[in-house]
């Protein structure tokens, strides 16, 4: 009794064994759950000393759980009220949680889709842009075209210009060719797209003459290949009495080799 | 305060009503103790939502096992106050409200709460009141440590750096006195 065991008792800070022999004792000795009692009285009050009134709406909770419970006394669940809220609380946790994975699975979603988009309008600009080029060049073509051709129309227009047609000799009679001359300007053209002759190796190439008082008088090499276009310009003259063409070593000589002769055209 | 009066009956009535499972015990036994239980349950749990979930919690495991209260083993209070104070206990060690606690100290706990909230008004606990300040403060804070914050003897000694010995003296002594004041 003197060992504040049954103090301990009262405030449920004890074992079970000697929970067990306490109450034994109290049940053997009334002077013992007198002394018991007496200690419980004593916490009663000073519990209620230190009580502290509970929200005013907390009496109907705690009354309506306890009534329901009274009704259904064989399906009850322990702590039914706080299962329930606990419930509440769980499933609003659920849902945000919920709502988070949908929210991730939808942006992850968006991201593909963008990336996807992304990947094809960056193709369909590459190709955009290659075909861009290829105008842009056909363009440039069609422009260049467009000056030269100017230009050719240009000659053809000057009065000053005559226009030479150079024969081909008995060793090359299908040759021809078209000299344009201007004895003012003193420029020689020869029209590349109306050339008719063979095309020549990479060890010769074709060479004008003038003849000037019956000497001849280089004017320069050129190539004939097959699809040579437009106009060239030769070496100028002022006077000549007729052009020629001979078959020469490349880079052309000093004075014709008489025997490769290919064309021949009078001015008069 | 709206309510009608508080039902109030003798300890033997309110058993005999409890066990046939009245509808009256049930408000009888909320109108008699839900304070002086709130009061030890907002101790120990410290927040006042959390603490009226245990005492809901407390009277529904009160009514559902009251087939296991025995008059012969003590009062009814007595009994009471330990489902209120294990439950409270279960709370505040579950991860739940481990997560949402502000830490306080746990010694100030008592006087902190009693100067933030009225206690309940009676008129003739008024010179008790009196007499339990009295209480010699060492004698007061062991008490408070086990009745109210739920400590054992032993988690009491641990806290207050005192002997077994010297903690089970004082907290008997302490009962003594209040015993005194009462009588």
């Amino acid at each position: 009794m003197e060992s504040g065991i049954l103090e301990l008792y009262v405030l449920g800070d004890i074992n079970p064994d000697d929970k067990h022999q306490v109450e034994a004792m109290a049940l053997q000795h009334p002077a013992i759950k007198a002394e018991l009692e007496a200690i419980e009285k004593s916490m009663e009050l000073y519990a209620e000393i230190y009580a502290i009134e509970p929200s005013e709406n907390l009496r109907k909770q705690v009354l309506n759980s306890l009534v329901t419970n009274l009704g259904d006394d064989r399906n009850f669940k322990p702590s039914h009220a706080s299962a329930h809220q606990a419930k509440v609380i769980e499933m609003t946790q659920q849902k945000s949680v919920n709502f988070y994975k949908y929210a991730f699975a939808a942006c992850l979603a968006l991201l593909v889709l963008s990336v996807a988009t992304l990947f094809a309008v960056y193709n369909k600009l590459k190709n955009t842009d290659s075909e861009l080029v290829t105008m842009q060049l056909q363009t440039q073509k069609f422009s260049n075209k467009v000056n030269l051709m100017d230009h050719q129309l240009d000659i053809f227009r000057d009065p000053s210009f005559k226009i030479i047609k150079l024969d081909g000799t008995p060793k090359s009679p299908k040759a021809a060719l078209a000299v344009a001359w201007s004895p003012a300007k003193q420029k020689v053209m020869i029209d590349l797209g109306r050339m008719k002759l063979p095309a020549n190796d990479d060890q010769h190439s074709y060479q004008l003459w003038a003849l000037v008082d019956g000497k001849p008088v280089d004017l320069g090499v050129f190539n004939a290949v097959d699809d040579s276009t437009g106009l060239i310009e030769m070496k100028s003259i002022a006077r000549a009495q007729a052009f020629a063409v001979t078959l020469e070593a490349r880079g052309g000589v000093a004075s014709p080799t008489m025997a490769n002769l290919v064309l021949v055209g009078k001015t008069e | 305060m709206s309510r009608k009066t508080k039902i109030s009956l003798t300890e033997e009535e309110l058993v005999h009503a409890l066990r046939h499972r009245e509808k009256m015990a049930a408000e009888a036994l909320y109108d008699m103790y839900s304070a002086s239980l709130y009061g030890v349950i907002v101790r120990i749990v410290i927040d006042t939502a959390v603490a009226e979930d245990v005492l809901q919690e407390s009277f529904v495991k009160i009514w559902q096992s009251f087939a296991s209260y025995s008059s012969e083993k003590g009062r009814l209070f007595t009994w009471m106050v330990n489902i209120a104070r294990n439950l409270s206990i279960d709370k505040i060690r579950s991860k739940d409200f481990k997560n949402q606690t502000k830490n306080q100290e746990l010694e100030n706990n008592v006087t902190f709460i009693d100067e933030q909230r009225n206690t309940v008004y009676k008129p003739e606990l008024l010179g008790i009141r009196d007499l339990v300040q009295k209480l010699k403060p060492e004698q007061k804070s062991i008490l408070d440590l086990v009745y109210f914050k739920g400590y054992t003897h032993v988690e009491a000694a641990d806290e207050l750096g005192v002997p077994l010995g010297t903690i089970k003296t004082r907290l008997r002594m302490a009962i003594q006195q209040l015993r005194k004041s009462f009588n």
